[in-house]
């Protein structure tokens, strides 16, 4: 009986608990020490994202889709401004790595238009600037691999293939030759080639024109 | 991890089975505790029973604490929840439609749909009711239209628009709901009884 009676006394306040309960658990919320959150894509998403080749485009290809004119990609200098003007891909803007996230230069990262090629002299700064979109998820974005030095190597300085390597390779070397010309890289032998072509001039061309005879006059009115 | 089914742990062709089983299980609920008398439901307007009030306002608070709980041990991504549309005023006309219903009928129009299940008059003239309101809406739609579809502010919150603290937010909630009840409390022992 006692016991009952006990429970009893404790039940009455049964809502008021209840209550306190709710104000426990609302206040808890509040007062709980808060973590900042994990920004953009999940933890196991990005590092398979980074351990994935695919970002990566190579020079050759970069190098077409210039040359072609394609339009569906911008080209992303990484490096400093300095290096920037001192040599860099035609048309391609400038982000330097430590302004990538700036408010001004998010327009051209966060789209679904174009694909956006990364790169810096070797593809280091523009893998770091890979790995900060892609955590934003940004999801078209490329890197160029091997960056400007990969470019000078295999576009505007080929290496000529020796003799006994493979048919490919000679092919490949024709095509970056092409490529490294289109850049504007002189070959000893274009220069040859480019004699002046002497016009000789022409001979008058004497038109004959034929006058008009006078028609007889035919009857009239 | 949450919620379940955009993150895809639950196929998204299971939302309709899921939804049916929720719907029975909230059904049975209502009908259960009482909710299928019109009497029991107007009571809030008329100060005698504040079962409805009491149930909704807890469920509201227990469901937010328990959602940013989970959130904040990582168990779910509030962001990823889905937010109801605001269109202000078809919001605020639909709402004072629906509030006369509410006190002229004693249903709302799930509780109107349970109490048809369970064969109460009131509640097939209600729902007959309901019915006309879509036929006499749907006809006269064009009308409708710029309310209908106009003053759209987005998938907002109170946080978003006011620059609100949700933990506060969610305190201050806490608070008035337990003052509510005890204010309900109350007005109901001075209300002279109703017995149904």
């Amino acid at each position: 009986m006692v016991v009952k009676k006990k429970a009893a006394k404790i039940l009455s306040f049964r809502y008021m608990i209840l209550a306190l309960i709710l104000i426990v658990l609302a206040g808890g919320l509040v007062l709980l020490p808060k973590v900042p959150k994990q920004e953009g894509i999940e933890v196991e998403q990005l590092l398979s994202n980074v351990l994935s080749p695919e970002r990566y485009i190579s020079t050759d290809q970069l190098a077409e889709k210039i040359i072609d004119r394609d339009p569906s990609f911008i080209m992303v200098d990484v490096r400093d401004p300095e290096s920037y003007k001192n040599y860099s891909l035609p048309n391609a803007i400038n982000i330097p790595l430590k302004n990538l996230l700036d408010e001004e230069y998010e327009v051209y990262l966060n789209q679904a238009q174009f694909d956006i090629i990364f790169y810096s002299n070797d593809n280091l700064y523009a893998d770091q600037a890979w790995v900060l979109g892609n955590r934003l998820g940004y999801n078209n974005l490329r890197v160029l691999e091997g960056g400007m030095n990969e470019w000078y190597a295999t576009i505007i300085n080929p290496a000529i293939p020796e003799e006994k390597m493979a048919a490919q390779d000679f092919d490949l070397y024709t095509s970056r030759k092409a490529a490294s010309m289109f850049f504007g890289v002189m070959y000893p032998e274009q220069i040859q080639m480019e004699q002046p072509v002497v016009q000789k001039p022409a001979p008058k061309q004497v038109i004959p024109v034929k006058k008009k005879k006078k028609k007889p006059v035919e009857g009239g009115c | 991890m949450g919620p379940i089914i955009p993150n895809g742990l639950i196929p998204i062709e299971w939302d309709s089975i899921i939804a049916i089983f929720i719907g029975i299980c909230f059904g049975f609920v209502l009908e259960s505790s009482g909710f299928s008398s019109s009497r029991k439901l107007a009571g809030v307007f008329y100060g005698y029973d504040f079962a409805v009030l009491k149930v909704f306002f807890t469920a509201a608070v227990v469901s937010v604490i328990g959602i940013y709980y989970m959130d904040y041990l990582g168990y779910l991504h509030i962001e990823q929840l889905y937010i109801h549309p605001t269109f202000l005023w078809g919001a605020i006309i639909g709402g004072v439609i629906m509030g006369v219903g509410f006190v002229a009928g004693g249903f709302c129009p799930g509780t109107s749909l349970c109490a048809v299940a369970i064969g109460k008059l009131d509640a097939w003239v209600y729902v007959l009711g309901i019915m006309l309101g879509v036929l006499l809406f749907s006809e006269l739609f064009t009308f409708f239209e710029p309310i209908y579809d106009g003053y759209f502010l987005g998938n907002i919150t109170l946080m978003d628009s006011f620059g609100w603290n949700p933990y506060w937010v969610i305190f201050i909630f806490s608070i008035i709901a337990i003052v509510a009840f005890a204010v309900a409390n109350v007005v109901r022992k001075r209300v002279k009884k109703v017995f149904y």
